[in-house]
């Protein structure tokens, strides 16, 4: 029997999609479907044999790594399979947090859905044609965004607006470099393709100055929704991106790609951090962290030469745990609360202990505290952009700071006592199941920033899969 | 053949303008529908026409749904605006008529030589006119009608670059999906709008 790969981890996830949909009244046969569904494309992703045969007693089952679809092509190949694996595992943890936090019903299915179109977009040919597929995953993120509202914000409309500007440009640019092989590279074509191609994927990341619609959706829509969202867009479109520098022999050759890369990363820290610092909204600091995150990426690409690249793909991992982290105890907290800022929450700490602390583990852990799971990379990334631009290097390291800085601020604000008649006193208002889905996540995101070799090292292989990056 | 794309390019030009200055969703809806008529005409020089003749039918379907949406949910016209708000937003797409006239032979020239400069022109056209409509308007339906505006424009340009039977498939997909979005914003709204029934009570 033979089984296609784009079958399993495209086609499998859409279609439960559509029957979890429908049966979303019945919350716990929908959750029981939607969890096995992801995990299960997980753990096959992380077990999949390497000769593409599967023996289960009397019967062999063939894995095909392609399917033919409208006369192109649809290929998931075995080296890809730890980004898919990452990608369903961040799935299974944002909806088994669904469970336990009142995110949308509509997030299940949307989950699942996304992240079938967004793995097609990893494996479609010609692989221009995966800006359709994040167009269309993009679009099916807007319900579950704007589900708590009572009408679409300007964050979403923003939103929706800029992503969809971005797909023309994607594929415009595509058709421009199509003849680009046969060209000097100081042809004004070659410079005019990078142009647009760059503005496509500014415009799809968030980049400065296209980012106002991040900080804007964390802040008006749910935080488990809004994390899982900015984690999953841009490691699916930064991947997507390698292609280009896998095709293109002049965009992994030119040194000025790589240092406007490097500049824009390094502006995007900057900015980021300082608008992370000068925060008083929860949300919409994690908006900001998430605009730092993508500068730190651009950075890593920047870097490429140095070994960037494998930066990039180890960042992934430490990063979901820590948005899943950052989104879940911030839907936790939003059960008390309306708003999530730093007066709403004074006192916090004294009612929430162990909420509190996932909260700033959270924030830590993004910020690259040492022991937790970026450090190792962001140690990594620090080193190599002093090296290569020392300038650079030390605006991205104050940038940084940025961060920290509104974690001590979010602490202090946390642990200082609820202006009350009486003084408040410490004790505990939160339930064990509360707060231990997020200790084990806490014990993950030690663990990987003692272990980067164990828990961040396999995502390596990914980069296998770009035959001119390795 | 030279008729028939000069008469579309009016015709977007036309509906464009009307997309852009008028508020009033019947207006809108309608224009959007004969835009998808010139668009149709304009794929048809380069794509066969049994291929071209999806994208008249999604962009009906997408202009029926709002259509629809907006006259079930009993969507106020705004027939009250300023006629000053008019006149400017009549200025301003009469700005960008000018510009892209001006702009166009050279990006004709530059990027796109292969075409005939009248598709690059409806293409920019509709784009540029969305680009604005999208710039002056909060309201989540127009910012849906701008989008597939936009989208029609890059279409038309696109249609003479390449023939791919996926990439219209995919393309047909992200309109109808834009369109519901369209629906789920419009729905969205019509639930927080009191009835008809209760506004006349009070």
């Amino acid at each position: 029997m033979n089984i296609n790969t784009p079958i399993l981890w495209v086609l499998v996830p859409i279609f439960m999609a559509l029957v979890t949909g429908t049966l979303f009244q019945r919350r716990t046969l929908s959750l029981i479907l939607s969890i096995s569904t992801a995990l299960g494309l997980t753990l096959l992703a992380i077990f999949f044999p390497e000769d593409l045969t599967l023996s289960l007693g009397p019967f062999t089952i063939t894995f095909v790594e392609r399917l033919a679809f409208l006369g192109r092509q649809i290929t998931i190949v075995s080296e890809m399979l730890p980004l898919v694996a990452l990608v369903y595992l961040a799935t299974t943890l944002w909806i088994l947090s669904s469970w336990v936090t009142d995110t949308p019903e509509i997030f299940r299915p949307t989950s699942l859905v996304v992240s079938g179109l967004l793995t097609a977009a990893l494996g479609v040919q010609p692989f221009l044609y995966a800006a359709l597929l994040i167009q269309t995953a993009i679009l099916a993120t807007i319900p579950a965004l704007s589900h708590t509202q009572k009408r679409p914000s300007p964050g979403i409309l923003r939103y929706l607006g800029l992503q969809t500007i971005a797909m023309p440009f994607i594929l415009i640019a595509g058709w421009l470099l199509t003849g680009i092989f046969t060209l000097p590279p100081d042809s004004p074509l070659v410079s005019q393709s990078m142009l647009v191609l760059g503005l496509g994927f500014a415009l799809l990341l968030g980049v400065f100055p296209f980012h106002s619609w991040v900080p804007m959706i964390s802040e008006s829509s749910h935080p488990n929704v809004t994390s899982f969202l900015l984690f999953i867009l841009p490691t699916t479109i930064l991947t997507f991106g390698l292609n280009f520098f896998d095709r293109y022999a002049f965009l992994r050759t030119s040194q000025d790609v790589f240092q406007v890369l490097r500049m824009i990363g390094g502006l995007m820290v900057v900015l980021g951090g300082i608008w992370a610092a000068i925060q008083d909204d929860f949300k919409r600091a994690f908006g900001f962290a998430a605009l730092m995150e993508t500068g730190f990426s651009l950075i890593a690409l920047g870097l490429a030469i140095q070994g960037g690249l494998n930066w990039l793909l180890m960042l992934f991992p430490a990063r979901a745990m820590a948005y899943w982290l950052w989104g879940y105890t911030l839907s936790k907290f939003e059960v008390h609360l309306e708003t999530l800022n730093l007066q709403t929450m004074q006192g916090f700490a004294r009612r929430f202990p162990f909420l509190s602390l996932e909260l700033v583990t959270a924030q830590f852990s993004i910020a690259g505290l040492p022991l937790l799971a970026s450090s190792p990379v962001k140690t990594a990334l620090f080193t190599g952009v002093l090296d290569v631009a020392p300038g650079l290097g030390i605006w991205v390291f104050v940038g940084n700071l940025g961060l920290f800085l509104f974690t001590f601020k979010a602490i202090a604000s946390l642990v200082k006592p609820a202006e009350q008649p009486m003084p408040q006193s410490w004790s505990k208002d939160e339930k064990l199941s509360d707060y231990l889905p997020a200790l084990i996540i806490i014990v993950v995101i030690i663990l990987m920033g003692l272990f980067p070799q164990i828990f961040l090292d396999p995502i390596r292989t990914t980069l296998t899969a770009f035959t001119q990056l390795q | 053949m030279m008729l028939l794309s000069t008469l579309a390019f009016i015709v977007i030009v036309i509906s464009a303008m009307a997309i852009l200055v008028f508020r009033d969703w019947r207006i809108n809806t309608g224009a959007l529908g004969i835009q998808y008529l010139a668009v149709f005409a304009l794929v048809a020089l380069s794509w066969p026409v049994g291929m071209s003749v999806i994208k008249l039918i999604v962009g009906w379907m997408a202009s029926a749904a709002i259509a629809l949406s907006c006259l079930r949910q009993n969507k106020p016209d705004t027939s009250s605006e300023s006629s000053a708000s008019l006149i400017f937003r009549g200025l301003v797409g009469l700005l960008m008529i000018i510009l892209i006239f001006l702009l166009a032979p050279d990006l004709q020239a530059n990027f796109f030589p292969r075409l005939d400069l009248v598709i690059v022109q409806s293409g920019i056209m509709l784009i540029g006119m969305a680009l604005v409509q999208l710039g002056t308007t909060s309201s989540a339906y127009l910012t849906i009608i701008s989008l597939l505006s936009f989208l029609a424009g890059f279409e038309v340009i696109h249609a003479g670059l390449e023939l791919s039977t996926l990439l219209a498939g995919l393309m047909v997909i992200v309109n109808l999906a834009l369109a519901l979005v369209g629906v789920y914003f419009i729905s969205m709204e019509g639930e927080l709008a009191p009835a008809p029934e209760e506004e006349g009570a009070e």
